[in-house]
């Protein structure tokens, strides 16, 4: 066997690296959590949903400082809140879709989940740190939260693992979708 | 839907695989360090809240603790280590954050079922692998004071491998307590430094109590600092379960360690390798069969690493 010179340290590359599981592999922790915070962030956006509908016309008024006087502009602030409720809950629809695949191993699915978290997590750090924006438990500690828990499971090494992993069967692979 | 669109992307990279590394990889990449510097920041904002609550900013703290120690710590040392730690045999073994963890202070040579036959032979139980099932029995024969003789072992590895069986003797029933050794099967045609050709590594440790781990701020088993207590304890069990055991010592093999392992506990060794020789062994029937059966060892397994 001969042996290279090499230095005391590894490339970054490392970090990188493709990973090879074996296909028997079982579904890591990081994985079934992962998807689970990605269940409870879908949670936590109907709550937000929730209580946005309820308190919609003082939200109006105050935060947006449209007041509602007649039947007309009721029925327009009404609409309004349709299709923002709508909007929410497609987006939140396809959150749930795609924690479910997650769980299934599905690797598009989970760089999804990854980027939107990594978006998230990065609009929120801009408002942080350039505006000052207050990040408690009482705005949006708890969505931000969900968001690094999310990132951090799915980035860990077991779930890109078995993401990656090698997958017997075509046929087992169309049953899933 | 998402399955169709990740198999026809499958089959685009496919001529690419000659490069190095895939843009899907360095995407992974991204976010294993992306995710480590928001944990970062996380855990920050939690320490925070912990002044704003009263005295429910306790609670806050713990969360705290509980992010440091369980989720920024463990992958800013996997990103550190990944780099500093060289990726070669060094006569220790690693822990699932990189970090230096038990010293290799055994060898073996023989097939797996006469491994197994010898340990079963000299009263040694074999761990569980980690599962939720099994970590769940952990914490309620903890709290219930129950033993729990097959309770898994924390993983750690070798050749960037987890180790592959791990034997370990529990002491008056107490989980705190116990005898432990982890087996990895060397690669093929492997020489240890020195020259000599070995089919398994061990390390074998005494986990004293349960304690506080100083470099991971981690709650883990703390090992005896006398590691070779409990070497020549695995010797002296094995030589006596089997006569047909035979063993050989390199003398000073690992002279010099005064060092730390993974969780910051000292370890004092002669340095001695002990060589258990256990070719002669003649495993039971069965498990030969069970050996047969069993798929072919693991090569390069990352699936029990959690962060």
């Amino acid at each position: 066997m001969s042996v290279d010179k090499r230095p005391a340290f590894e490339p970054p590359a490392v970090l990188a690296a493709p990973v090879t599981p074996p296909p028997s592999m079982r579904r890591p922790v990081a994985t079934a959590m992962g998807s689970l915070l990605v269940g409870l962030r879908v949670v936590a956006g109907i709550v937000w949903l929730l209580a946005l509908a309820l308190d919609w016309d003082s939200i109006l008024e105050r935060d947006l400082g449209i007041g509602i006087d007649d039947v007309e502009e009721r029925a327009a602030s009404g609409a309004a809140l349709t299709v923002v409720l709508v909007a929410g809950g497609v987006v939140l629809a396809i959150d749930l879709a795609l924690g479910v695949l997650v769980y299934f191993g599905n690797n598009g699915a989970r760089l999804a989940v990854m980027i939107f978290a990594t978006l998230s997590i990065t609009i929120a750090a801009i408002d942080y740190f350039t505006d000052g924006a207050d990040i408690t438990v009482r705005t949006t500690l708890i969505t931000l939260s969900l968001d690094i828990l999310v990132l951090l499971a799915l980035s860990s090494r077991a779930a890109r693992a078995y993401a990656r992993r090698p997958r017997p069967a075509r046929r087992r692979r169309r049953r899933v979708s | 839907m998402g399955d169709v669109d990740a198999a026809a992307s499958d089959t685009s990279t496919e001529p690419a695989q000659s490069r190095r590394f895939s843009v899907n990889a360095l995407l992974d990449g991204f976010f294993f360090v992306y995710a480590g510097v928001a944990s970062v920041w996380l855990a920050w904002l939690v320490l925070t809240e912990t002044f704003t609550f009263g005295w429910w900013g306790i609670a806050f703290f713990i969360a705290f603790w509980v992010v440091l120690a369980y989720l920024v710590l463990p992958r800013l040392h996997r990103i550190l280590t990944t780099i500093y730690v060289p990726d070669y045999f060094i006569g220790r073994a690693r822990t699932s954050d990189g970090l230096l963890g038990d010293p290799v202070n055994l060898a073996m040579l023989g097939e797996e079922a006469q491994v197994h036959a010898a340990l079963a032979a000299a009263g040694w139980t074999r761990a569980d692998d980690i599962t939720l099932a099994s970590s769940w029995r952990i914490i309620t024969s903890t709290v219930t004071r129950r033993s729990y003789d097959e309770a898994p072992v924390s993983p750690l590895f070798l050749f960037g491998r987890q180790q592959d069986f791990a034997y370990q003797q529990e002491v008056e029933g107490n989980p705190a307590r116990r005898h432990h050794v982890r087996f990895w099967r060397t690669p093929d045609g492997w020489l240890l430094p020195g020259g000599r050709r070995v089919d398994w590594l061990a390390a074998g440790t005494f986990d004293r109590a349960v304690g506080f781990s100083l470099f991971t701020l981690q709650v883990t088993h703390k090992i005896d600092a006398d590691i070779d207590i409990e070497r020549d304890h695995i010797v002296a069990t094995v030589r006596k379960g089997d006569p047909a055991v035979r063993v050989e010592v390199l003398r000073d093999f690992s002279t010099g360690y005064h060092s730390r392992n993974g969780g910051g506990d000292t370890i004092r060794t002669d340095g001695d390798l002990p060589i258990i020789d256990v070719r002669a062994v003649v495993p039971p029937p069965s498990a030969v069969a069970a050996a047969e059966v069993a798929p072919a060892p693991r090569t390069a397994d990352p699936t029990k690493v959690v962060t």
